[in-house]
Order: structure tokens, then sequence, then C-alpha cells
């Protein structure tokens, strides 16, 4: 079945500006590891933010789990967002806050404002935590402080967080490009590993194209806004990457 | 045999029920600060208010409105003698602060720990410089210069201008100590002089922050010089003085109307020139 449903998605910051996006359409199914590649500036971040709306797409339409993103009122798109993973390329943690409150911070479209104030989230979120800081291998770090861990553990908590909403999809926005090539085959193979687990349908931005090949099994080419190539990953070649990536040497 | 299995039992492994309870204690630590902070708050409202204020000669509330309302009214007769203390007050308030940056060019280049010549000496001085200005209010200053250089606008002028040194050079040494070392490594590296790198490395980091704090400096400036007078030092305060001194309440609300404009009209100009510049 398809968790998420794109029919000619277009996009653009301002009224008058340019479009980032043109006319992209695609479908993720439930147990698709999704990778969108493309040179920088062609639109993959903007895809992403398209589909929990950080960014407001000007036409076309978004289908999540049977529900029109584009439509929703305010209150039913934080609903939606609750339901859709993000997992940052800065890990955009909250950094004077311990790793267990960057995990809790997860459940926060769960938790009234009242139980906010006092942190006081429910004994089975908090299990929940421990055990997905557990899974990620940092439950030796459950009470130090975000900004005192490394890269590859900020993002393990990133991953924590974003599985904490027990999510029906996780949006990956660059989720290595700021660490090392070691940590981020490890990291990728955690996150891959995860999602198989938890049956978490992904839609990863990847500029660093053999990971995309080696992780996803579907790929989407973007350039300039268009969208170049849609297939599965067998499908992609050198002759259509460099067609992808013929912009970035301009 | 069992000494192979001790590892759980040296760091026993966290659970919810810990978490749970250490929440629960900082909940209830924060639950007792909160409450000393609110005793105090009462404590001092029992000193400071109900104590200390002479209830008696305030009377009803009929009366202390009709005291209030003695404010409300326009002296029109006074409008002819504020336009010059009005220009004055500004005057005031643009020459002492020029001249306090003026004093802030080496306050700040002393107190910036990264730029400060030979620091065991004149990082302490700037800092002492610094600290001095801000910690005594400006109307104490006032009366100093006033005893130093006698009535009128200099004294005013002084004042403001050495009070302005605190603050204007403690954020521009914040702003210098806060640089990005690259460009000054730049420079350097190009064979660049020290005052080479204070002009191509620092100055155009520190520029947009320097230029915001003095405006507002300015701006506080026009407020302070507004009240200067009221110890002799130009400007509107002496005006206001007369009128509180004889009783001529219309003409204190006058006076009041008349700085409240010259702070608009600053607050305004400073807006427009920090966009331009920014």
């Amino acid at each position: 079945m398809a968790i998420l449903e794109i029919s000619n998605l277009h996009a653009s910051y301002s009224v008058t500006g340019p479009e980032i996006l043109k006319d992209i359409s695609f479908t993720v199914e439930d147990d698709d590891f999704f990778a969108i590649i493309g040179p920088s500036g062609a639109g993959k971040s903007t895809l992403i933010r398209c589909i929990n709306r950080l960014v407001e797409p000007s036409k076309g339409e978004i289908i999540f789990d049977g529900r029109n993103v584009t439509k929703l009122p305010k209150r039913e798109l934080r609903t939606l967002r609750r339901d859709i993973g993000v997992i940052f390329q800065e890990f955009n943690l909250i950094e004077r806050m311990s790793v267990m409150d960057n995990v809790l911070s997860g459940r926060l479209g769960y938790t009234s404002n009242l139980r906010t104030l006092f942190r006081a989230f429910p004994r089975k979120d908090i299990d929940h935590g421990l055990q997905l800081l557990d899974r990620v291998g940092l439950i030796e770090f459950v009470d130090k402080r975000a900004d005192e861990l490394s890269g590859g553990q900020r993002q393990r908590v990133g991953i924590a967080r974003a599985l904490m909403q027990n999510p029906k999809m996780l949006l990956l926005d660059e989720p290595t490009s700021a660490l090392d090539p070691k940590i981020s085959r490890e990291i990728m193979g955690l996150i891959k590993q995860m999602a198989t687990e938890l049956k978490v349908p992904c839609l990863c931005n990847i500029h660093d194209v053999q990971l995309a090949m080696e992780f996803c099994n579907k790929i989407i080419g973007l350039q300039d806004g268009y969208m170049k190539f849609y297939g599965p990953t067998e499908e992609m070649n050198k002759e259509k990457l460099d067609d992808i990536y013929a912009m970035e040497v301009l | 045999m069992s000494d192979m299995h001790d590892d759980d039992a040296i760091a026993p492994r966290i659970t919810s029920d810990i978490i749970l309870e250490r929440r629960r204690k900082s909940r209830y630590f924060q639950g007792c600060v909160y409450l000393v902070l609110g005793a105090l708050v009462v404590w001092s409202i029992q000193v400071t208010i109900i104590e200390d204020t002479d209830w008696e000669r305030m009377g009803s509330v009929a009366q202390v409105l009709e005291s209030a309302n003695r404010f409300f009214g326009i002296d029109y007769a006074l409008f002819k003698d504020l336009l010059v203390p009005t220009i004055e007050t500004f005057m005031i308030a643009c020459l002492g602060t020029l001249l306090g940056v003026i004093i802030c060019i080496p306050a700040a280049w002393f107190g910036a720990k990264n730029i400060t010549p030979f620091k065991p000496i004149t990082y302490p001085i700037a800092r002492m410089m610094m600290t001095i200005s801000r910690s005594i209010h400006e109307i104490v200053w006032a009366l100093f210069f006033v005893a130093v250089v006698g009535l009128g606008a200099l004294p005013g002028i002084f004042a403001l201008a050495v009070r302005s040194v605190g603050f204007i050079a403690k954020m521009s040494a914040e702003a210098i100590e806060d640089i990005d070392p690259g460009p000054v490594e730049a420079i350097r590296s190009v064979g660049g002089s020290n005052f080479q790198i204070l002009l191509y490395a620092i100055l155009p980091q520190i520029w947009p922050q320097v230029i915001g704090v003095i405006i507002f400096e300015w701006e506080i400036n026009i407020r302070r010089s507004a009240i200067l007078g009221l110890v002799g030092a130009g400007g509107l305060g002496l005006v206001f003085f007369r009128q509180m001194n004889t009783f001529n309440y219309h003409g204190v609300m006058t006076v009041i109307i008349a700085v409240f404009g010259l702070i608009v009209i600053g607050e305004v100009v400073s807006h427009r020139i920090r966009r331009s510049l920014i």
C-alpha cells in the first residue's frame, strides 16, 4: 500500500520567485527506503519540507496515509506532523537539554502544555525512550547534555527522537552529510535497520550517491526542480547519474 | 565465579523508576524554590509598602485621584520657554554620546582580551573604567561635574559622556572578543601590521554591532539629558524643576509632554538609522 502519494507538486518560496519544484509526482510504498538525489540547489530539501508543510507547496497534491496534506487546517496539520518523524542534517537537538529530554521531546505532539511545563512525561514514554536509547547504543548517555556528544552520537539521539513519535514515515534530510564517511555508513545502517524492524517507510534526501545506491530501493533524481529519474535503484546507472549531476559542472 | 556477573551490580541499569523518581524530586525542589521566592515577595511588600507608606496622608481613593488629576492640563504660556531647553536637551544628548564614543575607542581597545596591548595593566584599567562609568548614576555624575565646572549644559555633556562609556565600551569590547579569528589570521598571513589587522579584520566584523549600540545609547541619553537639569546641568530638567517648585502642575505636564515628544522623535530617528545601516 502507498503511504505517500505526491502528484504534480509545485513549490516556490514567493509568489513572484522562481519555482523550486516543478511538477513532481511519485509514490512511496509501505516498505520503501526511498532516496532523493541531485546536485545542491535541485530542490531536495524543499521537497522533503513540503511533505510536512514546513514549506507550503504552491500547486499539486500530497496524500499521506489517506489524508490530503495540502488542505489540512492547522490543528490537523499538527496531528499529521506527529505521524512523520524527521531526522535533520544538523541534528537540531536542543543543545542545553539532556539526551533523555531530547528523546522525550519526540512525544511533545502527544503531551499537553501543562505536562510539558513540568516535564512530566508518562512512564510508558520514559520506558520507550530508554528502550530506543538502548537500541541506538546511547544508554550510558541518558543524563549527558546533548552538546557533550559527538556528531555521530547526536544523530543517534536524532534517530531516537524521531522514532519516539511512533511515526508512520520517516523523512531524512541529508542525515549523514555532517558526518565523516565511516560514521555516515554506520548511521545509515542503523536507520535502515530500525526502519525495517519497525516497518517505517523512509524518504531520504542524500547527496552521497554511493550511500543512496547501497541503502535505498528506489531513487528520485532531481535537477533544478525537475524530476530527471524515478525508478528502482537497479535501473540507475552511470549515464543517468551523469545526466542528473550535469548541471553541477556548469 | 560470581565476580564475572558483578558488572550489573557496579553500574545499575537506569530505569524509568529512577528517572521518574528524579523528576519528582526535582519538581519538589522547584516548588520549594518558588515558595521561598513567593515568601520573599510578600515580606518585601509588608516591609516596604504596607509599613512604610503614610496611609493617612494619602487619604481616600477619591483624594488620591484628585491629587493625580491636578497634573492633567497644559500650560500654554510655557510653550515659548520650552523651545530652547528642548533643543538644548537634544544637543546635550548628541554631544554627550559623541564624546562618550571618543572615550570608548581606547576603552574598548584596552578592554578586549584578544587585542589589549599589555594585558596585566591595560585590561584591568579598561574594565575599571567601564565599571565605574556604569555603577554611578547619571544624576550623581551630573552633580559631580556641576561642582567641578559649574552650572549649564557643559556638566550635562560630561556626565552623559562618562556615563555612556560603560555600556558602549563593554559591548564593543565583547564584540571584538567574539570576532571570527579567521580574517585576522588571513591579514596576518599576508604580512599585515597590527593596525592593518584592526582596520581590515576586526572593524568590518564589529561595525554593525557597535553602531547599533551607539544609536541605542544615544536614544537613552536623550532620556537622561531630559532630567539632568534637576541638578542644574541644563535642558528641560531645569524647567521641570522650576514648575514643580512653584506647584504649577499643568506646567509640569507640559514639560513631560515635551520630553515625551523628544523621545519619540529620538526613537523614530534611531529606528530609521538602524534600518538603513544593518
